[in-house]
Parts: structure tokens; C-alpha cells; sequence
């Protein structure tokens, strides 16, 4: 632990010099409050001031940092063992007494720590979201541990590739092409399986949308207090509950009574749970067919936290030594 | 130098022991049965040309590469197995030195202390201990980028020696320093060779080594060729160009062919001759003299270490 800490501490202080780091933090903030300016500016022409205000200003101040990060994160370490390789430090590090595991946790720790502080230099554009109302601290609270999660397992994926890969240049676009093919690319699989499976069109299925970052940080965020309404569809579809009705209501879904959730108008997280969780949703998405008001995040979240740590894992082989295999190219010292 | 660098180095087994050591990368057999044996208190010398086996040799010593087959032991114990306790007892200072540039000089040694196990306040006294070492104490609050490279050499030698190892390994050490930073260097080594330190120094500067060196052995595609002592005699028998400058050269090319020497003739003054031995060479010069020849200087072209080299490896 001892060399962990050594490690992530000289990582930390090597960023901390790099002054990039304090000029994109810097940058990272004011995009984020330019950002909610604006996406308050548009609420408020469209709705006028409403006592939920809060909830879309934070449900989309979210989406946008999770999509910023994204672009920013995979840079934190997605050059870290390869880049120490060729500049010949790696190995002056490996022959003390700092273990393969120290090196890669190390690295690990301060990447996330400085992810983590993106998240944390936008508290007050939060704070300002939950002014504005619609929003508790709990589901504050949920939502930037999971986006914290997201960043280190995309920290992960950038370590472990860059330990594993000879060039650093590779690593960083085999990262970011990660990044490309959990966030698009699930949602172009999930369009043609689609396809595949219902020629004529229909809902998309749920398992290649589940890893989806975005998909797993909507669906791990509490609801809003919103409005369901239920329907018999053997009775003729009248509703069971008229609106008004809170989610608390006693009523159970099932083949004969489909519910339908009213959502704060612009609520985009509570709009993408909704749609990947129900068979026929929400807002005119369709994303079934899971059982209604069952999480997806947990299948998704097991899976990137799996390949995080299957590429963490691989990393610390890699870093093992005495070598006894040398992959070609890759230089020791 | 007033610093006392390394505490116990009283074993009695030899500080690196290599036997029948064989290494290879793909089809492209590196080492081939190398033999290599260095002691405390000494300096050994690794020569050879390119692709000798040298750094091979050197990062199997380091404890990051594994031998195929053969017997490494670092002062008796084995790199593979007891790979923590060796790291314990080594400093390696590599040709890229691999330092951080945006540290200062001591948060360097300071962080180097710490990734060698040692307790934070001890990390900081031997951080301070070898800023003296290797005089770079004006140097300590400054970033490493602003180091020359003969002063970033000290700092990965003193990065090397912060946890007081008793064997130290150094590839091309003296590569790219100028005359006063190779002379400062030199200077470092055979201190810490006074202290006990087991050195080892790959090199393709035959003259450094000649001045640093006890022992050099010659390597060449694998396998060790031959070695030789330094800090005896020269080795007698081995045959070597001699330069002979004299003020009359038209005198002393008379004496020569007089006694059957067969001489090269210098464009700018004086020849060049091969003679087998010293001795042929002491009785040559006396003969000279004795004939009234006024001989203005007479020496091995070849320093008697690159003769050696010559002799042992065979050119690509």
C-alpha cells in the first residue's frame, strides 16, 4: 500500500505541474456554466419558471459532464505505463521495491482522483440546479458517484490498454475508440439487432444499450417524483388512476395493466430510464423489452466494471518481472 | 569527498555471479552461455560491440528480465526467486536515465527514497546525503529539467545509491558528459568502490573504462570472450602498434633498418611499428637511445584495453 500511495502521490504532483491540468479544469467549469446558462435560458423560454426547474437543468448539466469527461479522461491514462516506458522510466521504478500491483494502483488512484475533481468543480453549477428546485441531495449524491464510477472505469480501460500496448499513440486511440463503441456503438448494435430481430420495426433491445454509460447513469438516478398512470388494457383501457396519482400508488403492472410514468417535462435522465426500462415507454422511445420499472444498470455496470478490471488485471501482468516473454518491439528499459 | 556512502558489504560470496547464462528474443539468441563474475570493492567493465549482450546481460542483473537458462546470483541470492531482497541490494543506473522532469532535484531523490521502501524521514536525511555525494545541494530546489546531462547523471546515480545498495549497475555512464562531468563521474565511482560497492559498468568508452575499471570483460555475440586486469601489468604477450617521434626521423629510420625493424613512416613525424611484447619494446627504445637516436616520445598507439578488445572480438 505503502508503494501505491508513492506512486499515485508522485502521479498527482507530476499533473499538478503539468499546469495543462489547471487550464483545463479552468476551462471544464466555465463550459459547464456556460453550458447551464444557456440550457436554463432555453427552459425558461419554452416552459416559462416551473418549481421542477432544477431537475432538467441538473439532468442535463449530467448528460453534458458525463460527455465532456468523456472526451477529457481517457487522456488521463491512456499513455501512463507506455509513455514511462518510452521515456525510460518504467523500468528505473520497477527494479525498487514498488510492485507491478503498486505501479498500476497507484496510477490508478491519481487518474480517478483528478477525474473525480472535474466532477467536483462543478458543485456549484449543482448547487445552483438544486435552487432552482425538483432536485434532493440524494439523488445529487447518486449520480456523481456513479459518474465518478464511469470515470475510473474509463480510467481503467485507458491504464490497462496502455500497459498492455507498446506505443503510446495506439493505446490512446484504441481508448478512445472504447469510449466511441460504449457510447455509440451500443446504440448502433442495439439499432440493427433491432432490426434484425423486428424487420418491421419496433422497440430496441435493452442487453447492447445496459454498458452504455450514459444508459447507466440515468438508470442509476433516483427518480424525480413523478406522475403514473395505469391502464386495464382488458377493460378497455380506461385509466386505473387518473393523474395526480404518485408513484407510490399500490398498483403492479402486469400483462393486463400497463403504467405509464409522467415525467417532468425535460427531465432527459428520468426520459432515458423510463425508456430503457419499459416496454412501451415514455417521450415516444421504446427501448423493452425488460419488465416494466426493472434497472438495467446493474447488468451494464457489472459488465464495464468486468472489462475494467479484466484490463487492470492484464496490466499488472504485463508489469510483472522479471520478464521471462517479450513481446516484439517492447523495450524493458 | 566526505560523505561514507555504503554500510555492509562484508560477504564473502562474489557480488554478481553469472554462469552459463543463455537469453533469447524470438529467434535471435542474445546471450549464449555468457560467464561474468564481479566483486565487492571493484569496478568490472563490460565491453563488447553492438549487440554483444550487454544491456541483455544487464537487465537480467537489474532483476527485469529473466535468463532462458544458466545461474545469476547477486551477492548468493537469485534475482528470479528472491527478487525483492536482490532489489534490496542493487542500484541501476540505465542509458536513458528515466527521470521525472518536473520534479525538483530533492523531491526526486526524496521519492526515489520512498519507492525504495524507506520511512519518509529517511527517505528526506539520505535525499540530503546525496545531494552532497553528488554535489548538487545549489541544485536541490530546482526543477530537473534546468540539470545539464552530466548533472542529471548525478542525480540517477544518486537515485541509485539513496537506499545504500552494495552493487551498482551502470549502462554507458559516461556517454555525452563532458570532460569535467566524465572526470566528476569517475571520481563518484571509485569512491563508492572504496566504501565496498560491487560496481558493474557496461561501456563502449574504452578509455573511461581504462581509467575506472579493476577488471573488464570482453563480451561479444553472447558469450564472454576473455577478461583482463586492469590494475596489473599489461599483458605482455599481446602484440600492439607503437608510435616512435623523434627529433632527426631521417636518423632514426636509419637505426631501425639497421636493426631489421620494419617501421611505417608518419606524414607528420615519426613511425609506427608492431612489436610482440613490452620487453621488445624496452630493449627497442634502449637501442635507439644507444645509437644517439633523440627520441622525443615513444608509446602504445592503442591503450592496451582497446588492444585487448580488438584482439577478442571479431568485427560484423
Amino acid at each position: 500500500m505503502s508503494g501505491m500511495t508513492t506512486v499515485a502521490r508522485l502521479e498527482l504532483v507530476l499533473r499538478y505541474r503539468a499546469g495543462r491540468w489547471r487550464w483545463l479544469l479552468v476551462s471544464w467549469f466555465l463550459g459547464l456554466t456556460v453550458f447551464s446558462v444557456l440550457l436554463e435560458l432555453v427552459v425558461r423560454r419554452s416552459h416559462g419558471y416551473q418549481s421542477h426547474e432544477g431537475t432538467v437543468l441538473f439532468g442535463g448539466l449530467q448528460l453534458f459532464m458525463l460527455g465532456l469527461a468523456l472526451f477529457i479522461v481517457p487522456a488521463l491514462t491512456s499513455q501512463s505505463v507506455n509513455g514511462d516506458r518510452e521515456q525510460g522510466r518504467l523500468g528505473v521504478l520497477q527494479v525498487t521495491e514498488v510492485t507491478a500491483s503498486d505501479i498500476i494502483g497507484g496510477k490508478l488512484l491519481a487518474a480517478w482522483g483528478t477525474a473525480c475533481l472535474f466532477v467536483l468543480v462543478s458543485a456549484p453549477i449543482t448547487v445552483w440546479a438544486m435552487v432552482q428546485g425538483g432536485i434532493t441531495v440524494w439523488q445529487v449524491l447518486v449520480v456523481s458517484v456513479v459518474m465518478m464510477l464511469l470515470l475510473g472505469i474509463i480510467c481503467a480501460v485507458g491504464l490497462g490498454l496502455s500497459a498492455i500496448l507498446s506505443r503510446s499513440t495506439t493505446s490512446s486511440v484504441l481508448t478512445y475508440v472504447a469510449v466511441f463503441v460504449l457510447t455509440v456503438g451500443t446504440l448502433v448494435l442495439a439499432g440493427l439487432i433491432s432490426a434484425i430481430d423486428q424487420p418491421s420495426g419496433g422497440s430496441l433491445t435493452w442487453q447492447p444499450l445496459a454498458p452504455n454509460p450514459f444508459v447507466i447513469l440515468a438508470d442509476t438516478a433516483p427518480a424525480a417524483p413523478t406522475k403514473r398512470f395505469c391502464f386495464s388494457v382488458d377493460g378497455g383501457g380506461g385509466a386505473l388512476y387518473a393523474p395526480g396519482s404518485t408513484t407510490t400508488d399500490p398498483v403492479t403492472p402486469s400483462p393486463q395493466v400497463i403504467c405509464q410514468t409522467e415525467l417532468v417535462p425535460g427531465d432527459v435522465l428520468g426520459g432515458i430510464r423510463e425508456s430503457i426500462r419499459r416496454t412501451e415507454g415514455t417521450n415516444g422511445y421504446a427501448f423493452g423489452p425488460t419488465p416494466p420499472g426493472t434497472p438495467v444498470w446493474p447488468y451494464g455496470l457489472a459488465f464495464d466494471l468486468l472489462v475494467a478490471g479484466a484490463l487492470l488485471w492484464a496490466a499488472v501482468r504485463r508489469l510483472r518481472t522479471p520478464r521471462r516473454r517479450v513481446p516484439n518491439g517492447v523495450r524493458l528499459a | 569527498m566526505p560523505v561514507t556512502m555504503v554500510a555492509d558489504t562484508g560477504a564473502t560470496e562474489p557480488a554478481v555471479l553469472v554462469e552459463g547464462v543463455w537469453r533469447a528474443f524470438g529467434d535471435s539468441e542474445a546471450l549464449r552461455g555468457v560467464d561474468f563474475l564481479a566483486s565487492h570493492g571493484e569496478v568490472t567493465g563490460m565491453v563488447g560491440p553492438n549487440g554483444a549482450g550487454k544491456t541483455t546481460l544487464l537487465l537480467i542483473l537489474s532483476t527485469l528480465l529473466a535468463p532462458d537458462r544458466g545461474r545469476v546470483r547477486i551477492r548468493g541470492l537469485d534475482p528470479m526467486t528472491e527478487t525483492s531482497d536482490v532489489r534490496r541490494l542493487l542500484g541501476w543506473v540505465p542509458d536513458v536515465f528515466g527521470i521525472y522532469d518536473n520534479l525538483t532535484v530533492r523531491e526526486y531523490l526524496r521519492f526515489a527514497g520512498r519507492a525504495r521502501s524507506l520511512s519518509k524521514t529517511l527517505a528526506g536525511d539520505r535525499a540530503e546525503t546525496m545531494l552532497e555525494l553528488v554535489r548538487l545541494g545549489e541544485w536541490a530546489d530546482r526543477p530537473v529539467h534546468v540539470l545539464s546531462r552530466g548533472q542529471k547523471q548525478r542525480l540517477a546515480m544518486a537515485s541509485a545509491l539513496v537506499h545504500e545498495p552494495s552493487v551498482l549497475l551502470l549502462d554507458e555512464p559516461t556517454a555525452g558528459l563532458d570532460p569535467s562531468s566524465r572526470a566528476e563521474f569517475l571520481q563518484l565511482v571509485r569512491h563508492l568502490t572504496d566504501q565496498g560497492v560491487a560496481v558493474v559498468v557496461s561501456s563502449h568508452l574504452l578509455a573511461d573504462l581504462e581509467q575506472m575499471a579493476d577488471r573488464v570483460v570482453v563480451m561479444d555475440r553472447g558469450v564472454t570472450v576473455g577478461e583482463r586486469r586492469l590494475n596489473e601489468q599489461p599483458d605482455h604477450a599481446v602484440a600492439r602498434v607503437w608510435r616512435l617521434r623523434s627529433l632527426d626521423d631521417e636518423r632514426l629510420a636509419t637505426v631501425l633498418a639497421g636493426l631489421g625493424v620494419t617501421a611505417v613512416p608518419l606524414r607528420a613525424s615519426g613511425v609506427e611499428l608492431t612489436l610482440e611484447t613490452e620487453e621488445a619494446a624496452a630493449s627497442l627504445i634502449a637501442a635507439l637511445v644507444g645509437a644517439g637516436v633523440p627520441l622525443v616520445s615513444c608509446g602504445p598507439v592503442e591503450s592496451s584495453l582497446e588492444a585487448t578488445y580488438f584482439e577478442l572480438t571479431v568485427p560484423e
